[in-house]
């Protein structure tokens, strides 16, 4: 049991930096990411790859999918931003997100196609003992979470920070007061991207195994659950909502042995659909979530 | 070659229908739906329900799932994007992408993963000028030609679709005009309705039913109508016709696994060059 809540806790800290991404993205950026399950899965492939064919240890491996991830969000963002609106970048991302798993998907040569990826070394693997290294495993996960806390808050609060709120708010009274709206877009999205690079990576440490499957649109649904549920721009609201979101998910395992008869596919779905049922309705009945958002206190005395 | 571009044809005429529904329901309520290709998921597993659980004839069950999802499609909107209606364009975009999850996994749960088709019983492909062509493909012409000379009918002659193109033109003026949004919102979800459930059930007589049949159409539904132009009817027919002969042609040059890749491509040109979309009229902001 105490193994079992080891690792829904690893579990839970590599969700919610997807989810503090989502949320530096959308939430305090204003970019919707419809691609996470794409970019996410990318991130993890990227980690995998650069150790399994390029040899890299597993710090300049995460390092390396950060850095691939956070271009690639940058390209997107750049190439569709200059030109137009949110609503045509949320149809580019879907279909970027898309078209990165097909690739996932099919480049045989590369990614072993459906089969996965398989052996993924973890940080240390070979220093820390096996019977310790899920503790070392959930510290390394909950500092990197901390960490990514840490980071996201000092920007948010940072003069930068100022100016991604006013983008997000009125990207034209922004531009009037001489910021320049395209660049911070780009920026926001690639330093999100990253973060969703180190959550792949985590990903594919925790796994050690990765397919195509695990990267599907319940990661969407979920991410996108948390950041609403915890208020959007609100970090720490964020990381709540992450996970009660998974443990949620992951509690809803044994809601097979309750009902008789239901099918791990039928389960699944029910998943989704809850999810799903649970977006609208905080869309629409608590749309500012459970926590805050930061902002800039002054103390009148 | 020939064969290939009539498949394409065939492809993009599919497609025409959804590229419709997008564009009929950006022009009004001015947001992408992504939960489009889940909707025509659900739509085609209602009239297999009707025809193969039922045994219905194909026709009449469509005829009457499509009113009915038609029905649906005004009961889903009272509750999930009325509600969210004056929050801007990207809380109902999150809000569509979570429908889209709840309709796909609703049809997964009731049908499982498997792939099913109609009950139409087999004819054999015929060749005319040496391309080979099945009955299945010239139903799908002939029903999608019929439905887009319909919609043309009913945006250009009927007084709903006149009021249709008013509101997705100019609402406050539609609205100083005596044209209330209301009933215009509802008959345009049912109209969309009966578009996706015809194309969804297109769909599953060119390819099978399964849960992501709509959704992998989704890119080249919205690339047909970022090409024609979001909220210009014509744009999204002819757009539709273009993105399926491209992307059924690059298949002779490109792995065909990489199809999808066609349309994104495509937005992203038409970003680039043309936002407004070959017959949309350039955005003018604020």
């Amino acid at each position: 049991m105490i193994s079992f809540l080891i690792l829904i806790s690893i579990v839970v800290c590599f969700s919610a930096i997807l989810a503090l991404a989502l949320n530096f993205q959308w939430g305090l950026g204003g970019m919707v990411n419809f691609g996470l399950a794409g970019l996410y899965a990318l991130g993890a492939y990227s980690c995998a790859l650069l150790m399994l064919r390029a040899g890299a240890n597993t710090f300049f491996a995460t390092v390396g999918a950060m850095i691939i991830v956070a271009a690639v969000c940058g390209i997107v963002a750049f190439v569709t931003l200059r030109v137009t609106e949110e609503d045509y970048f949320a149809i580019v991302t879907l279909g970027v997100g898309e078209m990165l798993r097909l690739v996932a998907l099919n480049e045989d040569w590369l990614t072993k196609g459906a089969l996965g990826l398989t052996g993924i070394p973890r940080p240390l693997g070979d220093v820390v003992p096996p019977q310790y290294y899920q503790y070392f495993l959930l510290a390394l996960s909950v500092a990197l979470l901390l960490g990514t806390l840490w980071f996201l808050n000092a920007l948010a609060r940072s003069p930068f920070g100022r100016v991604m709120r006013a983008v997000r708010e009125d990207d034209v009274v922004a531009a009037t007061l001489g910021k320049h709206v395209l660049w911070a877009r780009v920026r926001i999205f690639a330093i999100g991207g990253a973060f969703i690079g180190l959550a792949g990576s985590l990903h594919a440490f925790y796994y050690q195994y990765i397919d195509p499957t695990q990267f599907s649109n319940i990661v969407i649904a979920y991410a996108f659950m948390a950041v609403i549920a915890g208020g959007r721009g609100a970090h720490r609201g964020t990381i709540l909502g992450a996970a009660v979101v998974m443990l949620l998910l992951e509690g809803s395992r044994f809601v097979k042995d309750l009902i008789p008869g239901i099918d791990s596919d039928q389960l699944a779905a029910i998943r989704i659909i809850i999810i799903g049922v649970g977006l609208i309705m905080l869309l629409i009945y608590k749309p500012q979530g459970f926590l805050r958002e930061y902002r800039l206190q002054v103390d009148l005395k | 070659m020939l064969q290939t571009a009539f498949n394409g044809f065939v492809t993009g005429i599919i497609v025409t229908l959804p590229a419709l529904a997008i564009t009929l329901l950006f022009g009004v309520l001015k947001f992408p739906n992504f939960a489009v290709g889940a909707m025509m998921t659900l739509a085609a597993y209602m009239v297999f329900t009707l025809n193969v659980q039922l045994g219905w004839p194909l026709i009449a069950a469509t005829a009457v799932g499509a009113v009915a999802f038609g029905g649906l499609l005004i009961a889903v909107d009272y509750l999930t994007f009325k509600p969210l209606r004056e929050r801007g364009s990207i809380t109902l975009m999150v809000a569509s992408l979570g429908l889209g999850f709840v309709l796909e996994n609703i049809a997964r749960l009731a049908y499982g993963n498997t792939a099913r088709s109609f009950a139409i019983e087999l004819a054999r492909p015929f060749r005319f000028l040496d391309i080979r062509m099945n009955r299945e493909q010239m139903i799908i012409i002939g029903v999608s030609t019929l439905a887009m000379l319909a919609m043309y009918v009913l945006l250009t002659r009927m007084p709903i679709g006149r009021a249709m193109r008013a509101v997705s033109d100019n609402p406050a003026l539609a609205l100083v005009r005596g044209i209330e949004s209301p009933r215009i919102i509802r008959w345009t979800w049912f109209i969309a309705g009966l578009l996706l459930a015809v194309g969804g059930v297109l769909i599953g007589m060119d390819r099978a039913l399964e849960p992501p049949m709509g959704s992998s159409y989704l890119i080249a539904v919205f690339a047909a109508a970022i090409l024609g132009g979001l909220g210009s009817p014509l744009g999204a027919f002819v757009g539709a016709l273009i993105i399926g002969m491209v992307s059924e042609l690059s298949t002779l040059v490109m792995p065909p696994n990489y199809r999808i890749g066609i349309p994104l491509c495509a937005i992203a040109l038409i970003l680039v060059f043309r936002p407004q979309g070959l017959f949309g009229q350039p955005y003018i902001r604020k």
